[in-house]
């Protein structure tokens, strides 16, 4: 399912609707942040483009998917507002490039996640293939 | 919630736990399953990424960029997996998702608009269409 040909880590960005209550100034302070900051990874090769996710949504969930519920993603500071992929051969080096993330000042939290290389599934379906043939040796 | 959006759909596959109780042949099942469903999506050109996460990772949280761990092994809020999607409607996207093979095992799919930019950007350009007004 590895169909970008990385392994690599994503970092999915949480926090809530905070640059709603920033001043004009802060704002303006923060894109400058970003940018000069992304443009960096960017240069060095370690991040691919990031995107940011709407405020809105859907939940599905239920056998056939009957069940289609509304967020919340706005308000709450668990919702994920942006994700990026991230080049890099360490997860040290994937959690200094999320603690380099300058919205961080203002709350919310990144949360690092290694890409897998096969489906988790896949793995535990095998580990147990494999525990049971021991067993019958 | 039929809004039309250029740049896509992000699916996100949430619920580490429902694998519990399943055989191996269940698990194989659903996972053959999962495989062809993305394949078929990528043949169709309705998804262009996708990727399970592992079932590990960190949190870096705050203005000290704490660091700490998970959980993301047994949790049903936890995040498995994302596909990204090449449709023109929620509408669309929603129906994807309720093709997840997941699903009757008790995973969730967050279906989620994917923003043309970044929201500090959005909101300095509302700012100044104010200032002008």
């Amino acid at each position: 399912m590895n169909r970008q040909d990385q392994n690599g880590y994503m970092l999915l960005y949480r926090s809530d609707e905070f640059y709603n209550r920033l001043s004009h100034q802060e704002l303006q302070t923060l894109m400058n942040e970003n940018n000069a900051w992304i443009e960096r990874l960017t240069a060095q090769g370690k991040v691919k483009p990031g995107r940011a996710l709407e405020r809105r949504g859907a939940i599905v969930s239920g056998k056939d998917g009957r069940f289609v519920t509304d967020g919340p993603f706005a308000e709450s500071k668990e919702a994920i507002g942006g994700f990026l992929l991230v080049d890099v051969e360490t997860l040290d080096e994937a959690i200094a490039i999320a603690q380099s993330i300058p919205g961080l000042a203002y709350g919310g939290s990144i949360e690092v996640r290694p890409l897998a290389e096969e489906c988790p599934l896949d793995v535990r379906a095998r580990e147990l293939a494999e525990k049971e043939q021991l067993a019958t040796v | 919630m039929n809004t039309q959006n250029q740049n896509g759909y992000m699916l996100l596959f949430r619920g580490n736990d429902w694998i519990k109780g399943l055989s191996p042949e269940e698990k194989q099942k659903v996972t053959d399953q999962w495989m062809a469903w993305f394949r078929r999506l990528t043949d169709e050109g309705k998804a262009v990424a996708g990727n399970p996460l592992e079932r590990e990772g960190k949190i870096v949280s705050g203005k000290n960029r704490v660091v700490s761990d998970g959980p993301f092994a047994e949790s049903k809020e936890a995040i498995g997996g994302y596909f990204l999607l090449d449709v023109a409607s929620m509408d669309e996207a929603v129906a994807i998702a309720q093709e997840c093979p997941g699903l009757p095992y008790g995973v969730r799919v967050e279906v989620r608009p994917v923003a043309p930019e970044c929201p500090v950007a959005s909101e300095l350009k509302r700012e100044a269409e104010f200032a002008t007004v």
